[in-house]
């Protein structure tokens, strides 16, 4: 798990961030170098090979830009759009709703353990997949069928700097990759910036109560958190999604409980949950789960809206 | 006494009778045995009369009741059945295992009390079975579980025995025991019907003989009556010889070799 | 089974229960327990000990209980130390009506042990019907297999469930099915509890034919069993069981195995006393299981399931070694 201490806004830090994550690719571009400055590649200018090694270790090369992509990851297919190539998908899973505009774009299926068939039916030249384990026979597939795959992890923050500029190189745009990824750095800095508060505001994330799930410091949700100034009251804990004791929530006693709209209405009806000091006071706070949940383009805004949420809350005007 | 008249089974998907019109008696006070090849209908015959399976025709009587409309736990009190096999998937001390032939007497809540205690001590002084009360089952030989289970089946208190090939697994010794004890028993009132391979001992035991054939019965009645060539080589299908022991002049049945 | 032992066993019952009332990440003494058991004490405490632990373990003796009569006394039917309730596909069927309640997204309260009992019963029903048409309807092998092959299904159907469902829910139905007290709330035990009492008392009744059914089928139809009846009583109450367990806790393998057997081992004969001395025992397992599953990791929770496999292996090796 990488264990970069947070890019807290300072510009030097992030020029070095970025040239280290294209470092870690092995990108061979025709003019980049591990420490250049800004990328360099013209979209205009002659096509030149593109190699990237995506996160299955697997080596993409495009000749030209991608013109027809298939995107399985609701990440992916957001970022795509954030870099103006919507245009180009001809495909995407059945998980990927937003922007709006992504639902236009043929529904192929399932994201984990593809229909092979109905994505290269759609004649991809490229089809990006989230890279887990399920998905590495899938990948195999399409490649000895001819068609570019390129897995990129979408767990956590640090990993969006990553897909962005991936997907630059094959949609052969690294300038609005690089602009996009500045964006959504500077937002999330933005939100880190927000003055922080005098008493420290600790949160229970609610995922599931039958049996108690929450999320631990292996998830981007924790991260979500942090960013937004608060801390979780089990980020001690190293996965992702630990099954917890409804006591030992009790025990930490969090002075806010988030939770999804339907699962805080279950919450406040259900007598075993007043033991909860949060719960007993009403303290819950109702989070749109379909902004948080993934590390995409609109982490920022995601880390803003809990941060007002918050705020809103413990009456601290922003 | 148990009566049987046109008895007729049919298995489910069977495409022949196992018992087809059988008509015996077994009258209280004597040694009944029913006898026959394999496949005759001997087992199905005890197996209707415990209710495992249903009659297709005919009817069971013992003593009053009808086997088919008899409340079986009130027929348990009158009669009880020694299987052929028996091999309780849990051990019990021999105590207890004899105690269970005791449930018939007993609804769901009423427990066993003394008088079934006695019931059962009485039962395996009778069958030799005393010294073994605190033994358990799993850990007896032939001989002695086949004791341990009559004095089960004597506990039951009825006055109708059943017993399904009870020489199984026993040695000269505790085969002529069993039956000397079966006699006994006999001889002091109860109606003992025996279903046994064993011709020479039936000849030497049993006051009535009944021989099944393809589920009907082509003989019955005293042992020099059946005991007899013209008889049971068509029944068994093999050449024998009819002769009589020196010991006592009861029939014995020689079978003769083929080749 | 003597005076003693069953002395023995209500001690590691008491024991377990205490345990399991004063053991938790809130630190509260035994007097504060006992106080808070009583009403007194602030709203915090009581409704911890009251509403947490107390409800933990009354779902946990419930589930044991249940779950080693159960065991008993198909055993016993059986005639087999490796029969287990969750052979009668009544834990398939449960976990079907479960993951449907959490794909669908259901979120009403007590509505997820509901669905979870009603699917347990579909699956006996589907049992009962197979066999029927198998024409075995009381013939334990046909049963056994009927139950084999509604789990296979039920499995199937889990399957497709999960597959075409989001990782969420995926998570979520797994934990489910892995076993947990957890969720006990005492609206659920209310009816969860009648149920099993129902069954339980039944089982006891009919006790005498567990025990004679153990002797074989012929031994049992000469001592008075009409065996067909009694057969498919046992299955159902024994299936009922299960079921009522399984709505409640999820799926806890290895105690309808191992429980009777440790009955047994403990001195128990008739079946009466087994399937008494099962529930104790069950009882106490399951107790001193959910006090292990949620303290050795905390705050984290293990599965209960995974915590009874870790006992309940090493005594089947250690029986499999005595009889071999």
């Amino acid at each position: 798990m990488e264990n970069e201490p947070a890019l807290y806004s300072c510009p030097g830090h992030r020029r070095r961030a970025r040239a280290r994550t294209r470092c870690l690719l092995a990108v061979i571009a025709a003019t980049s170098a591990c420490g250049a400055p800004a990328s360099d590649r013209h979209p205009e200018s002659a096509p030149t090979a593109v190699r990237i090694v995506d996160d299955f270790g697997d080596t993409l090369r495009l000749a030209q830009p991608a013109a027809h992509v298939v995107s399985l990851n609701p990440v992916t297919t957001e970022a795509i759009f954030a870099l103006g190539a919507g245009a180009r998908l001809v495909g995407r899973s059945r998980w990927d709703s937003s922007p709006d505009a992504a639902r236009q774009v043929p529904d192929l299926g399932d994201g984990l353990q593809p229909n092979i068939e109905a994505v290269l039916a759609a004649r991809p030249d490229l089809v990006v997949l989230y890279a887990a384990a399920a998905n590495r026979a899938a990948a195999a597939a399409f490649r000895r069928a001819g068609v570019q795959t390129l897995a990129l992890r979408t767990d956590r923050v640090a990993d969006l700097a990553r897909v962005l500029h991936a997907l630059g190189l094959a949609l052969g745009d690294t300038t609005a990759a690089a602009s996009v990824a500045d964006s959504v750095q500077r937002s999330l800095d933005a939100v880190r910036a927000m003055p922080r508060r005098t008493r420290p505001v600790s949160v229970f994330w609610h995922a599931w109560d039958a049996p108690v799930i929450t999320i631990g410091a292996g998830s981007y949700l924790d991260e979500l958190v942090v960013a937004a100034g608060a801390r979780n009251v089990f980020g001690d804990m190293a996965q992702p999604s630990p099954q917890v004791t409804l006591e030992s929530v009790v025990q930490r006693n969090p002075d806010y409980v988030l939770a999804g709209p339907r699962a805080a209405r279950r919450l406040r009806a259900d007598a075993r949950w007043q033991a909860v000091p949060a719960v007993r006071a009403g303290r819950i706070l109702v989070v749109d789960t379909s902004l948080v949940g993934r590390p995409g383009v609109r982490m920022g805004e995601a880390a803003r809206a809990l941060r007002l949420l918050i705020d809103s809350a413990a009456g601290v005007r922003p | 006494m148990i009566r049987v008249s046109q008895a007729v089974v049919r298995y489910p998907g069977a495409s022949i009778n196992a018992l087809d019109g059988a008509t015996f008696e077994a009258l209280p006070g004597r040694l009944t045995a029913v006898v026959g090849p394999n496949g005759s209908g001997k087992s199905t015959a005890v197996r209707a009369l415990i209710g495992q399976v249903a009659l297709t025709g005919g009817s069971m009587r013992v003593g009053d009741t009808d086997v088919a409309t008899a409340d079986r736990r009130q027929l348990a009190r009158t009669m009880s059945v020694v299987t052929q096999r028996e091999e309780p998937a849990f051990p019990l001390s021999v105590r207890d295992y004899v105690m269970l032939g005791r449930y018939p007497h007993h609804g769901a809540w009423s427990a066993l009390g003394p008088a079934d205690a006695a019931a059962a001590e009485g039962a395996m002084q009778r069958t030799g079975a005393l010294p073994l009360g605190d033994r358990r089952t799993d850990a007896l030989s032939g001989g002695e579980w086949q004791r341990v289970r009559l004095a089960r089946a004597l506990a039951q208190g009825g006055e109708v025995l059943i017993l399904d090939e009870p020489g199984t697994f026993l040695d000269m010794a505790h085969e002529m025991a069993a039956f000397e004890l079966l006699d006994e028993l006999a001889r002091e009132g109860r109606t003992i019907l025996l279903v046994s391979h064993q011709l020479n001992l039936v000849a030497r035991f049993a006051a009535h003989i009944v021989v099944l054939h393809h589920g009907r019965v082509v003989a019955a009645g005293a042992p020099n009556d059946v005991m007899r060539g013209d008889v049971l080589e068509p029944v068994y299908e093999w050449p024998l010889v009819i002769a009589r022991d020196p010991a006592v002049g009861a029939p014995f049945l020689v079978p003769l070799r083929r080749r | 089974m003597t005076r003693a032992r069953w002395s023995l066993l209500f001690v590691a019952l008491a024991l377990a229960g205490v345990a399991g009332l004063t053991l938790g990440p809130v630190r509260i003494g035994l007097g504060g327990v006992l106080r808070a058991l009583a009403g007194a004490g602030d709203i915090q405490t009581v409704g911890i000990v009251r509403d947490l632990r107390l409800a933990r373990v009354v779902l946990a003796v419930i589930t044991g209980a249940g779950l080693g009569m159960s065991g008993a006394a198909l055993q016993g039917t059986l005639r087999n130390a490796l029969a287990e309730p969750y052979l009668l596909g009544v834990s398939g069927g449960a976990a079907v009506g479960a993951v449907l309640a959490v794909v669908a997204g259901v979120s009403a309260p007590g509505a997820l042990p509901l669905a979870a009992f009603a699917g347990a019963a579909g699956a006996v029903a589907l049992v009962l019907l197979i066999a029927r048409a198998a024409r075995g309807r009381a013939d334990p092998r046909v049963l056994l297999m009927a139950g084999v092959v509604v789990g296979a299904f039920a499995n199937a159907a889990i399957m497709v469930l999960l597959a075409g469902a989001g990782e969420g829910t995926v998570r979520n139905a797994l934990w489910w099915m892995m076993g947990s007290v957890s969720g006990a709330d005492w609206r659920t035990i209310g009816w969860l509890s009648v149920y099993a009492t129902a069954a339980g008392v039944a089982l006891v009744a009919v006790a005498r034919d567990v025990d004679l059914l153990a002797l074989g089928e012929d031994a049992a139809a000469g001592l008075g069993v009409r065996v067909a009846d009694a057969t498919r009583r046992i299955f159902l109450l024994a299936a009922l069981l299960a079921a009522i367990t399984v709505a409640g806790a999820g799926l806890v393998g290895f105690v309808g195995l191992v429980v009777p057997a440790l009955a047994r081992a403990l001195g128990a004969r008739r079946a009466r006393e087994v399937l008494l001395a099962s529930a104790v025992v069950g009882a106490a397992l399951v107790v001193g299981a959910d006090v292990v599953a949620r303290t050795v990791r905390a705050p984290a929770e293990l599965p209960l399931g995974a915590v009874t496999a870790i006992v309940g292996v090493p005594f089947f090796l250690m029986r499999l070694r005595r009889t071999a």
